[in-house]
């Protein structure tokens, strides 16, 4: 046993934890880009500038992540320290099309 | 919008189509996730020797995994005890059938193992739970809302998708982003997951099977142990793989390590 195998093995991580903060990080994500999506859908945006506002409400939000939930030292809750930053950014892509289509056509009507 | 003339949308094609699909859209999905939480089947309580059978192995497995938080003295009495009840077989279920281990034993069929047959009904119920929704409503979109416009997409798109997107609309030089009800159905389809989560909780099933490797988990019993396998050989390899293990106390220095951690040394 090396001694970074040691460490690791008198504090383990725990999964149940890293299951949890997982969660949340997608939980965030879907509600978030849902209402992105009645943003972009409210604002009339169009095409490229619609998704350009996907990724940079994504990264605002990972910016809030990364100093509020995470303090600024995600490593302490994820097993990779970039999962703040790229962790599911897709997922909510749908969502947001959905509801930036259905506020555009709203709104438009 | 330079090619395109602008079209002004009726609003009662609103009120009328483009909320009812959403409506039904998100009720199925809830419908869904309850008719998949009534169907499952809690699984088929086992007699005791197929109890011990199987979970002999997670105890040599837990062995493996813990051994470094009990001392070297009783890791070793363990070790030896369980390599020698795997190589004896003294865990499995038929013991007349391992005695006499000369007579040709035919191969077991999957399927006439209980548990191989509640797995494959769970997984042929959650396919159902998934298509039966999807064509019903598929085809009462096809047949109530075909053969006109419904709304504008934000987004530009390739004429590839003109032949999907609007489907039904006789008009060959209308832009893609009008599109027909039937594309209102696949963003739904596709984007209402969050919605999902937000009303019935994470971890839910009512966007159904996109995430199957959860329902397999909760299906299979213990992770390794297939149904129809011979049991026998997967505890001589658990002996063995215990054998192989090698053991280091965790527990060795731990009043140093204490004093060093809380600053009294």
């Amino acid at each position: 046993m090396d001694s970074k195998e040691r460490q690791l093995a008198i504090a383990p991580i725990s999964t149940e934890s890293l299951t949890q903060n997982t969660k949340a990080v997608y939980y965030i994500r879907s509600v978030s880009s849902t209402i992105f999506g009645v943003a972009a859908g409210i604002l009339g945006l169009e095409s490229y500038i619609g998704f350009l506002f996907y990724f940079a409400g994504t990264t605002y939000i990972s910016l809030l992540m990364f100093l509020v939930l995470a303090k600024g030292k995600p490593s302490e809750y994820f097993t990779s320290s970039s999962y703040v930053w790229t962790g599911n950014a897709f997922t909510g892509l749908t969502s947001f099309v959905l509801t930036w289509t259905m506020f555009y056509g709203l709104v438009d009507a | 919008m330079a090619a395109a003339p602008d079209l002004v949308l009726d609003s009662s094609l609103r009120d009328w189509v483009l909320f009812p699909i959403l409506l039904v859209m998100i009720l199925v999905g809830i419908l869904r996730h309850y008719v998949t939480q009534l169907l499952q089947t809690t699984p088929k309580q086992l007699d005791l020797l197929t109890i011990r059978e199987q979970q002999a192995l997670s105890r040599g497995a837990s062995l493996r995994g813990n051994g470094k938080f009990i001392p070297q003295s009783s890791f070793l009495s363990r070790k030896l005890y369980l390599t020698q009840a795997f190589k004896d077989g003294i865990f499995l279920k038929d013991q007349e059938a391992f005695k006499n281990k000369d007579e040709p034993k035919q191969p077991a069929n999957p399927l006439a193992e209980p548990g191989g047959m509640d797995q494959m009904a769970n997984m042929l119920k959650g396919n159902m739970v998934m298509i039966v929704p999807q064509t019903l409503l598929m085809s009462w979109i096809n047949f109530f809302f075909s053969g006109f416009i419904l709304m504008k997409l934000p987004f530009p798109l390739t004429i590839r998708f003109k032949s999907i997107l609007q489907s039904g609309v006789m008009t060959r030089d209308l832009d893609v982003r009008w599109v027909s009800s039937i594309s209102w159905y696949f963003l739904c389809l596709f984007g209402l997951r969050s919605v999902y989560d937000i009303i019935l909780g994470s971890n839910n099933s009512a966007s159904g099977g996109m995430d199957m490797g959860g329902m397999n988990m909760a299906a299979g019993g213990i992770p390794g142990m297939q149904p129809g396998q011979d049991v026998y050989k997967l505890h001589l390899s658990e002996a063995e793989n215990i054998e192989l293990t090698s053991h280091e106390y965790l527990l060795e220095d731990i009043e140093d390590r204490l004093l060093i951690k809380y600053d009294m040394y």
